[in-house]
């Protein structure tokens, strides 16, 4: 061994298994805690900040499995958010089909389109794949604010509401988003886990070891769409409104800056940072109106710097102080 | 052809000159470093404001505020290089796997930064840039065009003309090409690498901000103005074949006249999704552009 | 009894033929040595026999199955098992994952898979860095525990390509004593080399290989004094 690698360090002592457990304790205690503010926060205002905090909680956890442990690196999670909320936002508007339902079909549909995405880009990587995801985004986006005659463009579309209080939604997403929490913690814990990291790390090497790279791959691309898709039908009824700025490429922007901020490929990182980023960001707009300034450099700085994100940072802390 | 083509032609191919200004920088960008700059878009932007608020605010005469506009580009770009690209090819080996990654999440980050810093900082109205001459419509037969967009497009076609001279004949533009095709290779010639993928930043910011200057008093400065020319510029490096300069010029004629026809032709309404579709069909069924070979596997 | 056999395999690019007409077998529990100058197509001939590229022409029998064509995931199942010239790890996973990988992928049971893992590991003398991500490793341990993937699930065959190039001799040692000690338990392999001694001391057969053709395919004595032998490494690069 040269003398410049480093000595094993304690927290990759241990089994990967064992990291993801450590991370999806830590995220079950962050969704207690979420789970405790109403009782502190009875501002509506607030509420509906935490609300949206869950919305964007889901997109990057979805996104996270796909990006940050699977490699794939999509352009596209909000454009698929944008489905989901379509989709139900049609299937109520015009044929009364109930949100429950819509929120089902959603979830189906959002899946099978990311399905065929992942399927199509099965050959691509790196900036080809995030040229091809990026177009795609783009494209749907403008199908959706062009198609006035049935989406009703940027005016949005109206849909029916589904919960009359704001606590009640607040728990339906938190119900939601704890649900997709233990879904993809059973998931990494799985053989899965090892094959999407394989997979994002060599894919020649995975196959030769005998990953079935294509089925993965789709798989990744499938789940992480129907999370993202399910997140936006809970909020189109939540909003009672769909609009094409659900899938702008600002959306996604922020997204990967909650992954990246929080730790790439970790499941607690995103998830936890998907709350600080956008807690802050409606308080930064109460002082001046500098979120997106913020986060924008807040992402480049901890893509140059520490690339492990708060969750690397948090954890080297943590092995220091018992080192010392 | 009616005099309404013809009309359409001319215009459309004087929209491709400015394309090409903004895609011959992301081309010999991919080409040097193999990643797609997603801050393209805000180096037009910011040379269309450096543009607008140097001539108006400074009173500065437009001939003096469009190539400080270039030198601002250029700044901005060789700034970049700088402090972001370097992870991407000095020494950081353990770096090599994140190496896509890192490029596509520090370049979208840099251009949510500055869009937003200038939405804070300039704020989000629109600002009008002076034109370089006052002359409104002219009429060469069956062509409609105002005075500033047909020196706009002498200028660009000067512009693009030495550009692609200085990249084939000059020093470093011969450098720049050896890097770009085997930076390994040209490291182990003595070329100095890093210097060459300076060069490239600071032409390509220089470049989009150039058109973004010229284009100003079109389409006017705002904080995302540069999120179209960027998508544009994406479009043409796919179509050219990623990484080849002479490609980018015939992409951007190509895509401009193309737009031009397909608005009236076709639909208005999906005008802009026309491209992107083009552009995913290429990179799922050929990605080596409309020009380029197939490449060796690895 | 033949495990595998090679017919008349043919693979250019462009005007290139790098694999040219190739017909051998091998027979189970065999060791059986490739050498050949660079660019003789040694490693172009492995990339078809693992799935990586496809032959232009001739045909691969694997048990007597014929298995051109198939995916390197369909063939990793069917056990031919292949390490890589320029060596191949997943880089930001521990080096217990690594194997895990190809245990499950390979159909093993999480326990039987992690208790392998663990024996491959003492095995090839890893322990002090088996909680480092493989990037981390030096060049040999790499080269070790890409040894330890490819045998994760014993192989019907295992392809190696010049597992021994650039490794410290203490390492080399281990690999050696890990052929041989698997050799003698009835493994198959096909071990394309360029260090002479190893070959002679490993492999009883060997085959050379010149410019994409097999030039002779005999005991290793025999091909090392073989006058085209000693022509085609002379001679430089495959004429
Ligand atoms: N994908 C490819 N495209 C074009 N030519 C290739 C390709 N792969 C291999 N070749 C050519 O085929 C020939 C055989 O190469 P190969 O790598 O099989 O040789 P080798 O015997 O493994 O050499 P070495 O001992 O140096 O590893 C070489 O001339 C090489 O340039
Ligand atoms: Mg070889």
């Amino acid at each position: 061994m040269t003398t410049q690698s480093p000595p094993p360090s304690r927290a990759s002592a241990q089994l990967s298994n064992t990291k993801t457990t450590v991370e999806f304790r830590v995220a079950l205690a962050a969704m207690a805690i979420v789970a405790l503010l109403p009782l502190g926060v009875g501002n509506a205002y607030w509420l509906g900040v935490l609300i949206v905090s869950m919305y964007f909680a889901i997109l990057a956890g979805g996104w996270n499995l796909l990006a940050g442990y699977a490699g794939q690196f999509s352009l596209a999670p909000a454009t698929f958010a944008m489905i989901g909320a379509y989709t139900t936002g049609l299937l109520n508007h015009y044929y009364g089909v109930p949100p429950l339902l819509g929120i089902v079909a959603a979830i189906v549909v959002s899946g099978l389109v990311g399905l065929l995405l992942g399927r199509a880009v099965l050959r691509l990587a790196g900036p080809y794949l995030a040229l091809t995801t990026l177009s795609f985004a783009e494209i749907m986006r403008l199908v959706a604010a062009n198609s006035i005659d049935i989406t009703r463009g940027d005016l949005g579309l109206g849909v029916a509401g589904l919960l009359d209080s704001r606590v009640g939604w607040y728990y339906l997403f938190l119900g939601a988003l704890t649900v997709l929490l233990v879904l993809f913690y059973l998931l990494l814990r799985s053989k899965a886990g090892l094959f999407l990291q394989a997979i994002r790390d060599d894919e020649v090497a995975a196959r030769r070891a005998g990953v079935d790279v294509v089925f993965w791959k789709t798989a990744a691309f499938a789940l992480s769409a129907a999370a993202s898709g399910f997140a936006g039908a809970l909020y189109a009824h939540f909003a009672e409104l769909v609009t094409p700025e659900l899938g702008l490429i600002a959306q996604t922007g922020l997204i990967l800056s909650m992954v990246v901020i929080g730790g790439m490929g970790t499941l607690a990182g995103p998830i936890i940072a998907a709350f600080l980023v956008y807690v802050l960001s409606e308080w930064l707009r109460d002082v001046g109106g500098y979120q997106l300034v913020v986060f924008a450099a807040l992402v480049v700085i901890f893509a140059r710097f520490f690339r492990e994100g708060l969750w690397g940072l948090a954890m080297a802390a943590v092995r220091r102080w018992r080192q010392a | 052809m009616s005099g309404i083509d013809v009309d359409l032609a001319v215009n459309g191919l004087i929209t491709g000159l400015f394309y090409a200004l903004m895609a011959i920088g992301l081309s010999l960008i991919f080409g040097i470093l193999k990643i797609v700059n997603f801050a393209h878009g805000e180096f037009y932007m910011v040379g269309a404001y450096a543009y607008t608020l140097i001539a108006l605010a400074l009173g500065v005469p437009v001939w003096v505020a469009l190539p400080l506009a270039f030198v601002v580009g250029a700044a901005l770009g060789w700034l970049t290089e700088r402090t972001l690209m370097r992870p991407l090819y000095a020494g950081y080996t353990s770096w090599g796997l994140m190496r896509d990654e890192y490029a596509v999440i520090v370049t979208f980050g840099l251009s949510l930064f500055l869009i937003n810093l200038v939405d804070k900082v300039i704020g989000p109205y629109a600002y009008r840039g002076p034109p370089l001459v006052e002359t409104s419509r002219i009429v060469l037969g069956p062509v409609l065009i105002s005075g500033h967009r047909l020196l706009a497009a002498g200028i660009a076609i000067a512009v693009i003309a030495i550009t692609a001279a200085l990249i084939k004949w000059s020093f470093w533009g011969q450098q720049i090409r050896a890097v770009s095709q085997n930076r390994l290779g040209a490291s182990l010639a003595g070329i100095d690498t890093a210097k060459a993928s300076a060069i490239v930043f600071m032409l390509s910011g220089g470049l989009a901000a150039f058109a973004g200057a010229l284009l100003s008093p079109v389409i006017n400065a705002s904080p995302d103005v540069g999120v179209f020319p960027a998508i544009k510029s994406y479009i043409i490096v796919v179509l050219g074949g990623m990484g080849s300069v002479p490609g980018a010029i015939i992409a951007s004629l190509a895509l401009g006249v193309i737009e031009s026809f397909g608005a009236v032709y076709l639909s208005y309404q999906y005008r802009d999704a026309f491209g992107l579709i083009l552009l995913m069909l290429f990179l799922l069924f050929r990605p080596q552009g409309l020009f380029g070979e197939k490449g060796r596997e690895v | 009894m033949t495990l595998l056999s090679v017919r008349g395999v043919t693979k250019r690019y462009g005007g290139l033929v790098a694999v040219n007409n190739v017909s051998f077998d091998v027979a189970a529990g065999e060791l059986v040595g490739l050498i050949g100058p660079n660019g003789s197509g040694k490693t172009t001939l492995l990339n078809i026999l693992s799935g990586l590229a496809d032959p232009d022409a001739g045909e691969i029998l694997l048990d007597g199955k014929p298995c051109q064509g198939l995916t390197p995931e369909k063939l990793a199942h069917r056990g031919m098992m292949r390490m890589f010239q320029l060596t191949r790890v997943f880089r930001r996973m521990n080096v217990i994952d690594n194997l895990l990988v190809a245990g499950r992928a390979l159909g093993l049971k999480p326990g039987e898979a992690l208790d392998r893992a663990r024996s491959l590991i003492s095995e090839l003398r890893l322990d002090a860095v088996a909680a480092l991500d493989a990037g981390q490793l030096s060049g040999g341990q790499m080269k070790l525990l890409e040894f330890g993937v490819c045998f994760m699930v014993p192989p019907r065959i295992a392809l190696l390509d010049e597992p021994f190039a650039a490794v410290h001799p203490t390492m080399k040692e281990i690999m050696g004593g890990f052929i041989r000690s698997r050799h003698e338990n009835g493994q198959t392999f096909l071990l394309v080399s360029h260090d002479m001694p190893v070959v002679v001391e490993l492999c009883p057969r060997a085959i050379c290989m010149n410019a994409g053709a097999v030039v002779i395919d005999a005991p290793t004595r025999a091909v090392l004094a073989d006058a085209r032998v000693i022509e085609a490494y002379l001679g430089g690069q495959a004429a």
